[in-house]
């Protein structure tokens, strides 16, 4: 018996035609690959979609996808991951699920204080299904703190926990400030855990656990992401065999384009020594077909970022048959704006530091508004001010609605009325 | 002063030894604070540090009466005026003199044959609770707990070092554990406690677990870790050579190749040697001593292929942001508890040394760039800390991590709490810079003159007082405090309150 | 050598005092009657309440700074209060004075003569202190001389603090004392110097008004049997005999004199003290007391004389002795204190030529040390 073990496929994070074509490849060289091998199952481990409402245009391509599988007779069985559970009410997953094209195999309820949940017993394979969905900023914490882990454990067969976080023991450095849970959080002895959200394949083995897999994003969530693959990470998914327990945890990839990496530093260079030389080493790329991915960073010695002529090189590189260039520049300074020093190098790390770097410069009453608090409130509603407006909402609506949010997770309800 | 509330007179004496005579009945007690009211709302705080019997009946004449009475013959005598001529003298010393405008180390003597009396709660209030407390139990006079709470201002006292002298079964680990506690209610300090025995989480009992702030002030790292708990797993591209820095003794030519892997191999450089990579410059014998070296330390060896960690704190799959984690925590001011019962004391070391020696690099820069003050004060907790700080250890390998922080440790906002039952091993350099030591009872008369040679305050007439310290007695001698304050710690079970049930009402999407 | 020498003086002595007859007390003065010793006259103490006080009186005195013409003394007097064992806290009269006296000679008709001034350090205890007139005596004044030698100054400067102890105990007996309580003086009721007497009649008078008994307890005795035994000894080798070794009185001899009219006692006032001791009464006073009142005077004294550290021997006169001496170190203190003064007026030279005469012994003594 075998089963495919997909995440992080993040459908619909791309608007620029050239990638969501890509995206929408790699999702369909997964189904039909599953088709091919004739899985017994599939699991989604959570961001299937970007958003709880994604763009539609991607949506139709990977329900397509999707319903050819379950024409095959594969069951796909899904968790809400970080990015398409929407708080606020149904997200695609559930419209999907009450379709019966996906099945979310989340269900539980609180007793005596205490998270019992259901186990989804695959029909063909006997295999036992349960898992926890992710939420906002990792607050699906609280639920593993009154998870009923026993009754889990005590459960006999083939038992799957699909889960949407980042785990302490496992997770790389870089992500060090991720929120993460540690496995002691997740019951013991499942013969498979399968993992989602970390956005690099990896596969672990602790004692009282069986194999814990994340298969890593499909195509590219982030722009980190990119990067990581141009430097060679493999993208792919997970084919399990198994019988009574795990026998064989196979990583298929997935590969749908060809990508280059360069990267340049302008430290001790001024703008137009800068944008000379830039010019000259990317010249001499050969990016026919491929993504290219330049990343510019360093703190110019004289002039201004804006000096540098990004998008001359973009067309440049465009002329030169490139199918996408992405120019990072987020850890490019100049002098003059030398004052804040931005160590991430992802937009999430550099967030958190200015954050961090501004509200400790403002003399603040409100203890929810310094420190980590504020940084975790600030955070927060720079999530809810992201948001997009859904199809068909006025601008009136949107603006309301987001506001709502922003009003709610600042504790004011009361100031609306 | 009431006739009620005098405990005796001053007959005589002189600065550090005046004598008091005990009214009869009062039963003064070694290491009683008394006080001497003067004029003005002024008085003296003395401190009884040891008593003796006084008579106005000769020696010879005691002697006798006594065999008298033992032998039967005196059967209708007695002493008559007993509480007149026989009685206790005690020996006090002047800690405080106390004004409007505060406590100072008194100057003078008390007034000649002035009264004093047992000292009262008011008396205190000129020990003010600090900006950033961390409790250390009640004042305790003698054998009495008066209902004063001691704090003292953690930023100051972990920066500037903490000794916790005890013998075993005195109450050390309470302490910790009622410290922590306290530390637990603000987020104020980063605590990095390595824990040898398994014994402040409260894995089976009641612990830190169960601090009300528990889920966002505490982890805890172990290598079997209860729901919720990290497992203590530490990747072996965290392990930097100067982790190993005075802690394990290496040739030079081990030095030597150390130097070279980790030139060409960088955080690789310990699983290449366990690996057995050959590379130039290094020969197969001090490889082989290099292996062997590691799996002395950190339990880790080659076995078919695979690296293994016999102990499973290391790794080179898992744990590879575990040290980053514990770090940014302690940044956040987390309490990090980490078991390390289970595994040697060298891994212990080695694991607290990894910590450490990042935390103080951070901090170092920090400095550099003039930002340390928006760093918090990180401490680190060491049981036995002889290992680290003993005279031969660190003669026989040099400056460590521990040793580097009780010197230098208080530029850089990072401090010791240094644990041990034999202070008398600990360098003078080294215990002169720990500027606080809650001094438990302790009958080794050498240690407890080490500990006393080492005070911040003049103490050379408490070993007595020290010796006689029962168990949760302690005697907080600290440069922030006015004097050695003698404190009743609190049981930990006693004071830690447990966590009321969140009434916060969870409810379950999927 | 000095080993033999004193076997053989032991030997000698042992022949000399020999109790194969005790004898009875031998008093050669006609004024006196006495009492046979034999083992009818031991009277056991039985333990009866005495509802009473017991008002125990010493003095004590030491020359501060003296020379063949001069002497300074610093006089104490002190009582204690007790029932039985418990001490009474005196009612208003301070339980201890001091007062300074100084002797001096003057040459009147060719004849020496000691004049005494009296300082009380508190002005308003000069009553308790006697009168500067009683105090000046002929240097060749029998009551005064020993042998027929010129009295020494300083035996003379005594005798104010003597007069004192009689006027203080008077005092006490005025303001402290009621009907049934007793006065003890740490001495027999035997007066010696002149003008002695009137004030001891004093006190007997002011007590036989109040109804309190005047009694002394002696500490020694040099009393005699007719065998040449001492009386004491004698007493208690009767007493080892007769298997008395419970608390008792004995009778020994009543007085009929001047200077001395008093019932002598013997009396063990512990069963396991190795002393008895000489005790007083003022004799009409005794003779007014029935048997029981005598033996509740003595079961006072037996409760009061249970202490560990002298056994059998009245602890209130422990207490007093303690607090009427004036100690070694307080003279130094005073003569100190006396020195800073006569040189602050400019008189030492003078006085210390007097001294002089006098001090060549405490010279030796400080460089034998």
């Amino acid at each position: 018996m075998k089963f495919a073990h997909v995440a992080d496929t993040h459908i619909g994070a791309h608007r620029e035609p050239v990638l969501a074509q890509l995206e929408a490849e790699a999702f369909g060289i997964v189904m039909d690959r599953c088709i091919q091998e004739k899985v017994d199952f599939i699991i989604i481990s959570g961001d299937l979609f970007q958003s709880g409402i994604p763009d539609l245009a991607a949506v139709d391509d990977a329900v397509k996808k999707m319903h050819a599988v379950r024409e095959a007779g594969i069951p796909i069985y899904v968790i809400y991951g970080s990015h398409d559970y929407n708080p606020n009410g149904k997200s695609i997953i559930d419209i999907l699920d009450s379709t019966g094209l996906i099945k979310k195999v989340v269900k539980g309820e609180i007793v005596d204080g205490k998270l019992e949940l259901e186990f989804f017993t695959d029909s063909k394979t006997g295999a036992k299904l349960v898992g926890i969905s992710a939420r906002k900023a990792g607050l699906e914490s609280r639920y593993y703190e009154i998870l009923d882990r026993e009754t889990l454990e005590e459960e006999p067969g083939f038992k799957i926990f699909v889960f949407h976080s980042g785990l302490d023991e496992f997770k790389p450095k870089h992500l060090a400030q991720m929120e993460s849970i540690p496995i002691s959080c997740l019951p013991r002895e499942f013969q498979y855990y399968a993992g989602g959200h970390i956005h690099e394949k990896s596969e672990h083995t602790l004692p009282h656990y069986g194999p814990i897999v994340f298969p890593g994003t499909l195509f590219a969530g982030s722009p980190r992401d990119f990067e990581a693959s141009a430097k060679g990470t493999q993208r792919g998914f997970y084919i399990v065999q198994f019988n009574k327990k795990v026998e064989k945890v196979e990583f298929v990839p997935v590969k749908v384009c060809e990508c280059v990496y360069h990267e340049y530093d302008v430290t001790n260079k001024n703008s137009v020594q800068a944008q000379h030389e830039l010019q000259k080493s990317l010249k001499e790329l050969d990016v026919k077909g491929k993504f290219a991915l330049v990343k510019v960073f360093g703190e110019l010695a004289g002039g201004k970022t804006s000096d540098l002529k990004f998008a001359e090189l973009k067309k440049m590189l465009s002329e030169k048959g490139a199918i996408h260039v992405d120019i990072n520049r987020f850890g490019l300074v100049s002098k003059e704006y030398a004052n804040m020093k931005v160590a991430g190098e992802d937009i999430g790390g550099i967030e958190d530091r200015l954050f961090k770097e501004n509200i400790g410069t403002v003399k603040l009453s409100n203890a929810d508004l310094k420190g980590e608090q504020g940084t975790k409130l600030a955070h927060e509603l720079l999530k809810i001010v992201r948001q997009e407006a859904k199809t068909g909402e006025t601008k009136k609506d949107y603006n309301m609605r987001v506001s709502e949010d922003a009003v709610k997770t600042l504790k004011l309800t009361g100031a609306m009325k | 002063m009431e006739e009620l509330e005098i405990a005796g007179q001053i007959i005589g004496g002189k600065v550090a030894n005046i004598l008091l005579r005990e009214k009869s009945g009062k039963e003064i007690e070694l290491g009683d604070l008394l006080v001497v009211d003067e004029s003005d709302e002024k008085y003296l705080i003395l401190q009884v540090y040891d008593l003796s019997y006084g008579s106005q009946i000769p020696q010879t004449v005691r002697e006798l009466a006594a065999g008298l009475k033992l032998e039967g013959y005196g059967s209708s005598l007695d002493f008559l005026e007993p509480h007149l001529r026989n009685y206790v003298m005690a020996m006090v010393k002047a800690v405080a003199f106390v004004s409007k405008g505060g406590a100072k180390i008194p100057k003078v003597l008390p007034s000649f044959f002035s009264n004093v009396r047992f000292i009262r709660e008011k008396d205190l209030s000129f020990l003010i609770k600090p900006p950033n407390p961390v409790y250390l139990g009640k004042i305790r006079s003698g054998s009495k707990i008066l209902d004063f709470d001691v704090f003292l201002d953690g930023e100051e006292m972990l920066t500037h070092h903490v000794l916790v002298p005890a013998t075993t079964g005195r109450g050390k680990s309470n302490l910790v554990k009622v410290m922590l506690w306290s530390i637990a209610d603000h987020k104020k300090f980063g605590m990095l406690v390595l824990d040898p025995h398994d014994e402040y989480y409260g894995r089976n009992s009641k612990g830190l677990k169960d601090h009300p702030n528990a889920k966002d002030t505490m982890r805890y790292y172990t290598v079997n870790p209860p729901p919720g708990a990290s497992t203590l797993v530490i990747n072996l591209r965290s392990i930097k050579p100067e982790h190993f820095e005075g802690l394990v003794d290496f040739s030079d030519t081990q030095l030597q190749a150390i130097k070279l892997y980790h030139r060409q191999f960088r955080n690789e450089w310990v699983e290449n040697i366990i690996r057995g990579t050959q590379i130039d410059g290094v020969k197969s014998t001090t490889l082989a001593v290099l292996q062997r070296i590691i799996r002395v330390n950190l339990a880790v060896y080659l076995e078919e292929g695979q690296i293994v960690c016999k102990n499973r704190v290391f790794s080179d799959s898992a744990g590879e942001a575990t040290i980053s984690t514990i770090i940014n925590d302690l940044e956040e001011g987390k309490i990090v508890i980490v078991d390390t019962s289970k595994i040697s004391d060298e891994a212990e070391l080695l694991i607290g040394s990894a910590v450490a020696n990042e935390i103080f690099s951070r901090h170092q820069d920090a400095k550099a760039e003039g930002r340390l003050d928006e760093k918090r004060t990180v401490g680190i907790i060491i049981e036995e800390a002889p290992r680290v700080l003993s005279a031969e250890r660190l003669a026989k390998s040099g400056n460590n991590i521990y040793s580097r922080v009780a010197r230098e440790g208080r530029k850089f906002k990072v401090g010791l709490v240094a644990i041990t039952q034999l202070t008398s091993v600990i360098p003078r350099d080294v215990l002169t810079n720990i500027n606080t030591k809650i001094i438990l009872g302790n009958e080794m008369a050498t240690e407890r003159h080490a500990i006393i040679e080492s005070a911040a305050q003049d103490l050379s007439s408490d070993d007595r007082t020290i010796a006689s310290l029962d168990k949760g007695e302690a005697i907080v001698s600290s440069i922030f405090t006015k004097f050695a304050v003698p404190v009743q710690i609190p049981l930990f079970d006693d004071y830690a309150k447990m966590a009321k049930p969140s009434d916060k009402k969870v409810v379950f999407t999927g | 050598m000095s080993v033999e020498a004193a076997r053989r003086l032991i030997e000698h002595l042992d022949t000399k005092i020999r109790e194969e007859e005790l004898g009875n007390p031998f008093f050669r003065d006609p004024n006196v009657k006495t009492y046979p010793l034999d083992k009818s006259g031991f009277h056991k103490i039985q333990q009866t309440k005495l509802a009473c006080k017991v008002a125990f009186v010493d003095g004590g005195n030491q020359e501060i700074v003296g020379a063949p013409d001069f002497s300074v003394q610093l006089n104490r007097l002190y009582f204690g209060m007790w029932d039985c064992s418990e001490r009474i806290l005196e009612k208003s009269m301070p339980r201890r004075i001091e007062f300074f006296s100084s002797t001096y000679s003057r040459v009147t008709s060719n004849q020496v003569f000691y004049d005494t001034s009296v300082f009380p350090v508190h002005e308003e205890h000069r009553t308790m202190i006697p009168a500067e007139s009683d105090l000046s005596f002929d240097s060749l004044d029998r009551t005064v001389t020993i042998g027929t030698q010129r009295a020494d100054i300083e035996r003379v400067a005594s005798i104010a603090r003597v007069f004192a102890e009689w006027q203080f105990a008077t005092e006490i007996v005025k303001h402290e004392l009621e009907k049934g309580d007793i006065l003890v003086v740490d001495r027999t009721l035997q007066t010696t110097f002149k003008n002695e007497h009137n004030y001891l009649t004093n006190l007997v008078n002011s007590a036989k008004k109040k109804g309190v008994i005047v009694t002394g307890l002696s500490k020694t005795s040099a009393l005699f049997t007719d065998t040449g035994l001492s009386l004491m000894g004698a007493l208690s080798k009767l007493a080892e005999d007769d298997g008395m070794d419970e608390e008792w009185y004995f009778p020994i001899a009543e007085i009929y004199r001047l200077d001395h009219n008093a019932m002598v006692l013997a009396v063990k006032l512990n069963r396991d003290a190795k002393r008895i001791f000489r005790y007083e009464i003022q004799r009409e006073q005794f003779g007014e007391l029935s048997e029981e009142q005598i033996n509740g005077i003595f079961a006072h004294f037996v409760k009061n004389s249970s202490d560990l550290t002298f056994p059998g021997y009245p602890y209130g006169l422990i207490d007093a002795d303690r607090f009427a001496r004036v100690s070694l170190q307080e003279v130094e203190y005073y003569k100190a204190l006396m020195f800073s003064q006569l040189s602050n007026v400019g008189k030492w030279e003078k006085l210390s030529r007097h001294i002089r005469a006098k001090d060549a012994h405490d010279v030796l003594n400080m460089l034998i040390g």
